[in-house]
């Protein structure tokens, strides 16, 4: 081809280009600390998307080289420019970089297609297996639904943890803390009840979304194995924003995991999420609110830190049927130190969610799995969840126990004590171990309700302590192989109907003639 | 703090206060209040306002080579009046590295329409489907 030819064909593609269009820019007067001010962008919005131009001044190879667009968020409207937080490798900014204004808000993918997914606070894939290919795009900063959107709570989500189903009930749509100090088992109570959802039928089966926040990434790590060894990760999305990661990226890792989750309950499913942990993210939002120069407040956290953690808890709900009828149970994770519940953060977080429950460090040293405090935990809403069976079965639980640690701490000064005591001590220690069980055991609710039955009906009583806890996983092994029929019965309705106890009852027997080493007490 | 100071002293010479008089005064507000020593940040603030005053006004039009500049001042007549520069006043600068087209920045706002613009989001779109 000759030269004029070669001309010709620029001509022709130069008649034919798009038309183009103007964005609004500025430029980076400073940056630091993953933080950026920028002169200009004066259309610019609050949570906007900007694009940061690298390739300015450079030839197109280097501008190949480079790793991907690099985006950056507003996050402070200023009299002569913004400030943003860059959503990437701070170091690929530079003074003086042209910034454009995109016009959009920090969007994140959700779709069926993340499920068993692992993706970063931007909703990018991190676990290798490839980009998504049709997801639907769902802004990371909405509106929570309103009052006439919203009904009551009324299904349960069974926790598979004995003690909190029948104790501390959580409903479909409730957001229920769990708190307490570091190695008590926070995050075990949330994995289990992630993979207790493979008891329920697909079709009611909630979405699991586990967010990340400053973990470390041996700990995600694990977690995800454990999801996929428990066929519990086929159902859940893990969004990942470890420790490594800017501290904008833990900020909005909570918000992005509650976008994915809507795309879901808009589309009446019901989402179970979890936010492991909100100490951590309110520990970055106070870095980043730092680094923007926003006025600090009480322990420098920056004054609109309740509303960080209320905006984004209110978008937990239970829809009206009008709406799809679909939910999002929320289980933020607060870590206390040194068991001090009345910190800034644990009250905020305390006072914004339906209910607690509270993990004691006492109680873990003392072998008691889950460490649940039952005197302290609540649930508010939960109750109105709960089936009629398990409702039976645990009324009076949490006074029997209260009453058991009063008179426990009465033990200890008492050598003589009269035989109703005596017995209710005795009673109460058996119950404790009942409500024991190892992580990553979640138990149908159709179980605990046998158990807690049997329980309840001094079953255990003749079972020396030290063995209540081998009894009951035999008792229920037995009533797997021998009452299947029974426990789907109970399963199906809720209900402990007076056949269903005749039947517990006769199983209690056979179990006891059958396993008679283990009554010698 | 700088910045309100340079901002002030900027907004004093603008309503036609003499500069060495605007100077002499903010330095004798400041060393009456023991913050003399702001002065050298203060300076720092003010060229960052000078800079971005100046460049408010101006429009630049980037080419590839000294012989498309023609070409690209009649592709950007149409879009002028939104920078509202006139023709006249647009400043030509040649940055080989965009390879062809043009891109025009001038008050906050960027149109680019050069081949390297395009070409990248060729390849970007072209990646990333694969």
């Amino acid at each position: 081809m000759n030269t004029s030819a070669v001309e010709k064909i620029i001509k022709e593609i130069e008649q034919i280009a798009p038309k183009h269009e103007g964005h609004s820019v500025g430029t980076v007067t400073a940056v630091g600390d993953g933080v950026v001010a920028i002169d200009g962008l004066s259309k610019a919005v609050m949570s906007e998307i900007i694009l940061f131009e690298e390739s300015n001044g450079k030839k197109l190879a280097e501008s190949l080289e480079g790793g991907g667009k690099l985006y950056g968020l507003v996050l402070n409207l200023e009299e002569d420019g913004v400030r943003a937080t860059i959503l990437g490798d701070t170091s690929r900014v530079s003074e003086g970089m042209t910034v454009k204004s995109t016009g959009e808000v920090l969007s994140v993918p959700s779709g069926d297609e993340l499920l068993g997914r692992v993706v970063d606070a931007l909703g990018e894939p991190v676990d290798g297996k490839g980009p998504f290919k049709n997801p639907t795009m769902m802004q990371v900063e909405r509106e929570a639904y309103g009052v006439i959107d919203r009904k009551g709570v009324s299904v349960p989500l069974q926790t598979g943890i004995k003690s909190i189903d029948a104790m501390i009930p959580i409903g479909r749509g409730q957001r229920e803390l769990i708190i307490g100090d570091r190695g008590t088992g926070k995050t075990t109570v949330a994995i289990d009840t992630i993979i207790n959802q493979r008891n329920e039928p697909a079709e009611t089966r909630p979405i699991c979304i586990y967010v990340a926040i400053g973990q470390k990434e041996s700990k995600t790590a694990r977690i995800v194995e454990q999801l996929r060894q428990e066929n519990a990760l086929e159902y859940t999305i893990i969004v990942d924003a470890p420790a490594s990661a800017p501290a904008a990226l833990q900020f909005l890792a909570p918000f992005s995991g509650v976008a994915i989750g809507e795309y879901f309950m808009d589309r009446g499913r019901d989402v179970l999420i979890v936010y492991d942990d909100l100490s951590k993210q309110a520990v970055a939002y106070r870095e980043l609110s730092l680094l923007l120069r926003r006025p600090p407040g009480r322990e420098a956290y920056p004054g609109d830190i309740f509303y960080l953690h209320s905006r984004l808890l209110e978008r937990a709900a239970r829809l009206s049927d009008e709406k799809g009828g679909g939910s999002i149970t929320a289980l933020p994770i607060i870590e206390t130190q040194e068991g001090d519940v009345s910190g800034y953060i644990p009250t905020n977080v305390i006072s914004i969610t339906d209910g607690q429950i509270f993990l004691i460090t006492d109680l873990f040293n003392k072998g008691i799995r889950p460490a649940i405090d039952v005197g302290i935990s609540v649930s508010r809403v939960g109750s109105s969840a709960q089936t009629k069976g398990m409702k039976g079965v645990a009324g009076g639980l949490k006074l029997e126990l209260a009453q058991f640690r009063e008179l426990e701490a009465f033990m200890q000064f008492a050598s003589d004590l009269d035989k109703e005591t005596a017995d209710r001590i005795e009673s109460g220690r058996r119950m404790v171990e009942v409500l024991k069980q190892k992580n990553g055991q979640p138990i149908p609710v159709e179980k605990q309700v046998a158990t807690l039955y049997a329980a309840n009906n001094k079953f255990f009583l003749d079972v020396p302590v030290g063995k209540v806890v081998e009894a009951e996983k035999l008792f229920s092994e037995f009533l797997d192989g021998q009452y299947a029929k029974l426990l789907a019965g109970i399963r199906k309705t809720g209900q402990l109907s007076d056949d269903a106890k005749k039947e517990i009852a006769k199983a209690m027997d056979e179990f006891r003639l059958a396993h008679k080493e283990l009554f010698s007490a | 703090m700088e910045t309100a100071y340079a901002q002030a002293l900027w907004k004093m010479v603008e309503r036609g206060m003499e500069p060495k008089k605007a100077v002499h005064a903010l330095h004798e507000q400041l060393t009456n209040t023991g913050r003399a020593s702001l002065m050298r940040r203060i300076l720092r603030a003010f060229e960052r306002i000078a800079e971005r005053e100046l460049r408010k006004g101006q429009s630049t039009l980037t080419v590839a080579r000294e012989h498309d500049e023609r070409h690209a001042k009649t592709a950007v007549k149409e879009v002028l009046a939104e920078f509202e520069v006139e023709s006249k006043d647009l400043k030509t600068l040649i940055d080989d590295t965009i390879i062809g087209g043009w891109r025009l920045e001038g008050n906050g706002r960027l149109i680019d329409a050069s081949y390297k613009t395009q070409l990248l989001e060729l390849y970007k779109r072209a990646t990333s489907a694969v």
